[in-house]
């Protein structure tokens, strides 16, 4: 040992007069010596998996990217990052370096900061990598609309909660087993939790899990034609934040780890934490499903964001112009080819839609989770009139790849369109049942799907289709009526509908006067 | 005076660790001798402030460290060494005692000064960039060595720091004690005579939780004569003094 | 005494207490191994696993997530299982005899199939979806994982393997409502209980995972 080397350091040492940069020093060791360095390919190869590959698969819609993205990456990271706080937490114990840390001057709240917060930079650049990836790649494909922000900032809330649970759980009970049972629990809070919701009054929304109406997965719906609610989010990250400042000033309670003022300080910071987190759960219980199909929280609602998004939609060139809203114009061809045999039928004919026009759809909540989906008001209305269309992936139900999507416009989409031109309602005259059938069939459209003069609903899920409609079923007069409209030239289907189509709306021509 | 004892007691359920030690210590090496279990971890961690007593009082550097505040003062100006180092495998030398210096509130811009210092002082300058799991026992033992003095502190506690050291090693060990022994106030607990003999000043010897003789080395040594046993005088001394306590 | 005469008695002695030693030492053994190695703990972990989810299992879950709450708490006992490989002792007791693999052997194949049978337990009686056949394969091949990551990580940090397979296994399970589903038999817990796809990849994983921790043990610990 050296004894000529005489000490260079000078010998009083008085009270750190920079903190920030012995802070910062304490954390870059921490930093390089982490558990969750280690547990970051973990969860990126979890990202990859479970979140970046399903969210790819989806069309590029902003709403379905970020929602999924919520509650795709929070299990991807949360659980991990449990599981490596913990084991951080229990580290002098495991270590047994107790003894030698307690008798340095740092209070012990400070210390157990720097390691928590390790553990938590390194979850969080993992995320923050993975979102800029996900966000990165849907910027480049989405074809309107900007990133959903709120989204991101619940997870970005969520991985230090995560982060300070497990810690605490490590601090406390450090044991070899509190690790892997801080982990298996996170991810059983996290993933069975949203069991117990029930409706959109439920206190449990406030798992950071939910990012809408419960049950009815990510939705293309939603944050298009209305902007995204931070109603619900902004609940989230307050009860997140109060949990992460509770459980961290909660470091700074027992006996011994620092003054009076201060322990007192950290009782008062968990109680605040705590007030915070109890107050953002009452809240979430207050939610209400909207119109807009988002969680609208009374308390936390500003009534700008109930005004609907300008855009400018994408319409098609054709003689009867078809526009979708601009997010959704990847589906433009699409939709205008699987409308146009129906709309080749109608056109020209009195009454008949001089436009094809994508609409906002309503939300109601049913009894339990269930949600209906529907289009607010009368399909055709307007002076000139306008069609309103609900794409099927505004509905609920999984995404549809496009070809599916189109399909799905085809079968449901082109009748309705006929019958509300012909004004085929329920109540509606044999005539017009047959009228409307015989352009169905004409167009080569399937003469099923859903009753006349209603809109595609909640439940027009492919595979999910009706019989063809009874007033129409093979063998009855209608539907002889319906196929020797149809065998009809379409000029003279058209020359004949030019005739009698008012009087026909009106209810006013029988089976015997089809033609 | 830097250590101030008076009357300490420490019970662990039935059995009595230390049984009211007076004790007072200025600057100088001062040697903590006595068979295993006769308290000297126990009277050292009380004095580290990792553990309260019983009862008793105990102030040191003019401190006392039952407050909060006033601990963290002493605890500012300590360097311990505890028995049984922990540490992290992972860790570098350097980064082992730079953690140190930080928990010990050392201003962030002497720390690497007093890093580097520590190190070298125990000769492990060539291995600062080691990982703790590749080093040998004697090598750990230094670092710990390394950790408790790199805030240059007024209060030093070392329990059985030589465990592990090879004799070169001791005798480097020996002369750093005298070295820190000049300012400041310096606690060894052996049970190594020698270390005694060539590096303190003062030794106490402890048996069943008391402090049963408190002279200088060459006092221990004079107990000896005659009677004892041992191959040195001080062995001799320390023998029999404990004969002469246990009849 | 001449040191013969000591080896002389010695000798004796251990002809004398040959035949009695093999149980009650072997005994011995087995309990101190198992105090080292936390297992009494582990018995424990897994039966407040099963306890846990005979509990859950009173609840009223949808069907989804019934499939999902036995994966939950399979891997956390198979997380239980794999952190008992984590050796206190170093390089001592591996040098200490031939006994130490089968010692591994014995604890890591105990440890399943309590943690199989109080899992399959826990579900009798209630509605337990998988039944015991899917307890067995998810506990056996989740604790595969867990020894496969011991002997390449360490006992400490072990239990990454197995709780990063419960999030994928949940997200194969929820694949089955929301596609497009994965269906590789890798991910078992999301394959149903007779399949044997699933089943050979699970014994698989399992009987590499017990190969290598009885050849190798866990690695000593790296990191921190
Ligand atoms: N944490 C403890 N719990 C219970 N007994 C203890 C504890 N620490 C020390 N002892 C007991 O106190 C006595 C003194 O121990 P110690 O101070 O370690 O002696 P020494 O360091 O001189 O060998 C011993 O009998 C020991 O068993
Ligand atoms: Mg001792």
């Amino acid at each position: 040992m050296n004894t000529t080397n005489a000490p260079a350091v000078s010998r009083q040492l008085p009270a750190t007069r920079r903190p920030g940069r012995t802070a910062a020093r304490l954390l870059r060791l921490e930093l390089r010596h982490n558990a969750m360095l280690w547990m970051l390919p973990v969860a990126i190869a979890l990202f990859w998996l479970t979140t970046y590959r399903k969210a790819m698969a989806m069309p590029p819609l902003w709403n379905l990217r970020a929602t999924s993205m919520q509650s795709g990456t929070l299990l991807a990271f949360a659980c991990p990052v449990a599981g490596a706080a913990a084991w951080t937490g229990s580290r002098e114990t495991r270590r047994h370096t107790t003894e030698m840390v307690t008798v340095a001057a740092r209070p012990r709240w400070a210390r157990l900061l720097a390691a928590w917060a390790a553990a938590t930079c390194w979850a969080m650049a993992g995320y923050l990598a993975c979102l800029a990836v996900l966000y990165g790649v849907t910027a480049q494909q989405a074809s309107w609309g900007g990133p959903l922000w709120w989204p991101a900032a619940v997870l970005a809330a969520s991985l230090p909660a995560f982060s300070a649970a497990g810690f605490a759980a490590g601090t406390l009970l450090p044991s070899r087993f509190t690790a892997p049972l801080a982990t298996v629990a996170a991810f059983f809070v996290v993933a069975l939790s949203t069991q117990l919701i029930a409706g959109s009054q439920s206190y449990w929304q406030v798992s950071p899990l939910v990012t809408g109406p419960w049950d009815t997965g990510p939705d293309a719906g939603v944050a298009t034609f209305y902007p995204y609610l931070p109603d619900l989010p902004i609940a989230q990250v307050m009860f997140l934040a109060g949990l992460t400042i509770a459980l961290l000033a909660a470091l700074a309670l027992p006996r011994g780890s620092g003054g009076r003022g201060l322990r007192a300080a950290a009782a008062a910071v968990t109680t605040a934490g705590l007030l915070a987190a109890g107050t953002a759960v009452a809240l979430a219980g207050t939610g209400k499903l909207d119109a807009h199909g988002m969680i609208t929280i009374p308390a936390l609602h500003d009534a700008a964001s109930d005004r609907p998004v300008r855009f400018t939609p994408a319409c098609s060139h054709t003689a009867i112009p078809v526009c979708l809203n601009p997010a959704y114009a990847s589906y433009l061809p699409a939709t205008v080819t699987a409308v146009a045999p129906a709309l080749s039928e109608i056109a020209g004919l009195p009454g008949a839609p001089v436009r094809i026009s994508q609409a906002a759809a309503t939300y109601q909540q049913q009894a339990g989770n269930a949600v209906s989906v529907r289009l607010d008001g009368p399909p055709i209305s307007g002076r000139p009139p306008v069609y309103h269309l609900l794409l099927p992936d505004q509905l609920l139900g999984p995404t549809m790849t496009t070809s599916e999507l189109a399909a799905e416009v085809r079968s449901s989409a082109g009748p309705a369109i006929v019958a509300s031109v012909i004004a085929d309602r329920p109540g509606a005259s044999q005539a017009q049942h047959a009228v409307t059938a015989g352009l169905i069939i004409a167009a080569g459209l399937p003469l099923q799907g859903l009753p006349p003069g209603t809109t595609p609903a909640a439940d027009s899920r492919p595979g999910v289709r009706s019989q063809p409609p009874p007033e129409v079923a093979p063998g009855s007069p209608a539907y002889a009526a319906a196929r020797r409209f149809a065998a009809l030239a379409a000029p003279a289907r058209h020359a004949w509908l030019m005739r009698h189509l008012t009087a026909l709306r009106a209810g006013r021509i029988t089976l015997r006067q089809l033609p | 005076m830097n250590v101030e004892i008076t009357g300490l007691t420490r019970r662990f359920g039935r059995t009595t660790a230390v049984a009211g030690v007076d004790l007072r210590a200025g600057p100088g090496v001062f040697g903590l001798l006595g068979p295993n279990g006769a308290g000297k971890t126990s009277l050292l961690r009380m004095m580290a402030t990792a553990m309260p007593p019983t009862s008793g009082r105990l102030r040191l550097l003019g401190r006392d460290p039952g407050r909060y505040g006033q601990r963290r003062q002493i605890r500012r100006r300590l360097g311990y060494l505890p028995q049984n180092l922990g540490y992290y495998p992972g860790f570098t030398v350097a980064e082992f005692v730079e953690y140190f210096a930080l928990l010990k509130e050392m201003p962030a811009a002497r720390v690497q000064a007093a890093v580097r210092v520590a190190v070298e002082r125990v000769e492990l300058g060539g291995k600062a960039k080691a990982r703790l799991r590749t080093l040998s026992g004697g090598m750990l033992r230094r670092v710990g060595i390394a950790q408790a003095i790199v805030n240059e502190p007024e209060l030093l506690l070392l329990d059985e720091p030589t465990a592990g050291l090879d004799p070169e090693q001791r005798v480097a060990f020996r002369a750093l004690l005298r070295d820190l022994g000049r300012r400041a106030t310096v606690v060894v607990s052996t049970h190594l005579v020698e270390d005694v003999g060539a590096a303190c000043a003062q030794v106490a010897l402890m048996d069943r939780g008391k402090i049963v003789f408190h002279g200088t080395p060459a006092d221990l040594a004079a107990r000896g004569e005659g009677h004892g046993i041992g191959d040195a005088p001080l062995e001799r001394g320390y023998s029999a003094v404990l004969t002469g306590v246990r009849s | 005494m001449t040191a013969d005469r000591v080896r002389e008695v010695t000798a004796a002695q251990h002809r004398k207490t040959r035949p009695a030693r093999p149980p009650r030492a072997g005994v011995r053994l087995a309990r101190l191994y198992a105090a080292s190695r936390r297992i009494p703990a582990a018995v424990a972990a897994i039966a407040a696993c099963a306890i846990g989810l005979r509990i859950a299992l009173a609840g009223h879950w949808d069907s989804y997530g019934a499939l999902q709450l036995p994966l939950v708490f399979e891997a956390g006992a198979a997380a239980a299982i794999t952190v008992t490989t984590a050796s206190p002792h170093g390089d001592p007791e591996r040098v200490a005899g031939r006994w130490l693999p089968f010692l591994r052997l014995a604890a890591a194949l105990a440890l399943t199939a309590a943690a199989a049978s109080a899992l399959a337990a826990a579900g009798t009686g209630a509605h337990l979806a998988g039944g015991t056949l899917d307890a067995l394969r998810n506990v056996a091949g989740m604790t595969g994982i867990g020894l496969l990551c011991a002997a390449a990580l360490g006992g400490g940090l072990a239990w990454a393997g197995p709780t990063g397979y419960l999030v994928l296994g949940a997200y194969g399970l929820y694949t089955q409502w929301h596609g497009p589903a994965l269906t590789t038999p890798w991910i078992w817990p999301a394959r149903p209980p007779h399949d044997l796809g699933a089943a050979i990849c699970a014994g698989l994983v399992f009987t590499l995972g017990i190969a290598a921790i009885t050849v190798r043990g866990a690695r000593d610990p790296a990191g921190e």
